[in-house]
């Protein structure tokens, strides 16, 4: 027996003294992993956007832009987010959606902006797509509906323009899986904290979501994608419990208000 | 890996061939259930327990192809786990991962070459045992 317990730690040490060893090798970067998967999101974030502003229209004001704009700095900034990595697309679109796109791309539909109460649960959508983006969850939710095989025939540019259009339906959509939307959701509730933006906001928004959820007009795609909103807005207010911060207001009712209104101009 | 040069009993043609099919049963299992590191060990099992009442030659080395087959299973099934954790899950592709990956290939080619070599030796009669699971197929398989 002694031989066998012998022979079976040569065996161990030999396996794990080898992984030990080959770990110490730089793969990563070796095989340049990484760069060729930001290369393939870049590629891939192109092309859905050409599809998505085939069928929309930028927003063209300056006020909104720069106060949305305004929101994710200050989301961004208190959390250690480089910002500028962070491009935000507003499109024209009576729908109640925002979206993350593959290579940090955010999407935001006029429709939602109209649809906030306040500045602030505005700021709570923005923080909960914007963990999206810093979590990965894009990239994994295509790679698990899409495959990576076709993900990279698509970065390659070699799929039909019907499949730009399909990944901005998948993306605006369907639901990240629930471990995706209940990490964010925690995450949001951080960077609102850390912005000094009351997290329960967010919560207001996702409450009223589910209170008008049998009511809703069909154009209301962030409700069928976020689904378990009553729920989820209980977990929001338990986890602002934990957070310290001061709410400091984004912007008052009238200017909020002025926002809403321009809105109706497009 | 060596070859027995002590052991006496001389296996008869039948012998042979089933002791040799017991590490064939798991290349031709590889084969057909790569990637999935599950149905090898299924096949060397079901070929294990048909041949339990077999002579001892061909039960000694249907242990020892089954016991190479669950270690493998174990360290392939980890491997498997940890790639699908970075693709549908949150984890990362990090050089541990890497050099865990590689370091599965080199174990698995190893093992593929001596089970081949295996099936060749014991297919002409030959004891062929190897480093670990040699002896402790001798500690499971009594005469």
């Amino acid at each position: 027996m002694s031989k066998v317990f012998r022979q079976f730690s040569v065996l161990v040490l030999l396996f794990f003294g080898m992984w030990f060893t080959l770990s110490k090798f730089d793969f990563v970067r070796a095989f340049e992993v990484e760069e060729f998967t930001k290369s393939n999101e870049r590629r891939l974030g192109r092309l859905v956007l050409d599809g998505l502003y085939s069928e929309n229209s930028a927003l063209q004001s300056d006020s909104v832009l720069s106060f949305v704009r305004g929101i994710q700095a200050r989301l961004c900034a208190a959390n250690d987010i480089p910002d500028s990595t962070i491009t935000l697309h507003i499109l024209i679109r009576g729908d109640v959606n925002a979206f993350a796109l593959p290579d940090r791309q955010l999407v935001v539909y006029t429709g939602l902006i109209s649809y906030c109460k306040n500045a602030e649960e505005f700021a709570g959508v923005l923080a909960h797509e914007i963990a999206h983006i810093e979590r990965g969850h894009v990239m994994k939710k295509l790679v698990t509906h899409v495959g990576i095989s076709m993900l990279m025939t698509i970065a390659g540019g070699d799929a039909g323009p019907d499949i730009s259009r399909q990944i901005v339906t998948l993306l605006s959509s369907t639901a990240f899986d629930r471990e995706q939307e209940n990490e964010a959701d925690a995450f949001a509730v951080k960077m609102m904290a850390g912005a000094n933006i009351d997290p329960e906001h967010f919560a207001n928004f996702l409450f009223r979501l589910s209170q008008e959820k049998n009511t809703i007009p069909k154009h209301f795609e962030w409700i069928s994608t976020h689904t378990n909103s009553q729920e989820r807005a209980s977990e929001v207010l338990r986890l602002k419990k934990s957070e310290r911060f001061d709410s400091l207001a984004i912007a008052d009712t009238a200017a909020w208000a002025s926002i809403k209104r321009s809105m109706r101009d497009f | 890996m060596s070859q027995a040069p002590g052991y006496a009993h001389t296996p008869d043609e039948y012998e042979s061939e089933k002791a040799s099919n017991s590490y064939l049963m798991s290349l031709v299992a590889i084969m057909v259930g790569l990637p999935l590191p599950v149905v090898n060990v299924i096949a060397s099992t079901i070929y294990y327990f048909n041949n339990k009442r077999s002579p001892y030659f061909v039960r000694w080395h249907c242990t020892q192809a089954l016991l190479a087959q669950i270690i493998a299973f174990g360290v392939n099934a980890a491997g498997l786990y940890w790639t699908l954790s970075i693709v549908v899950g949150s984890n990362t592709i990090t050089n541990t991962y890497i050099a865990y990956i590689v370091t599965i290939v080199i174990f698995n080619l190893v093992e593929f070459v001596a089970t081949i070599y295996s099936a060749v030796r014991t297919r002409k009669g030959e004891h062929v045992v190897w480093w670990f699971f040699g002896a402790l197929t001798d500690t499971l398989v009594k005469r």
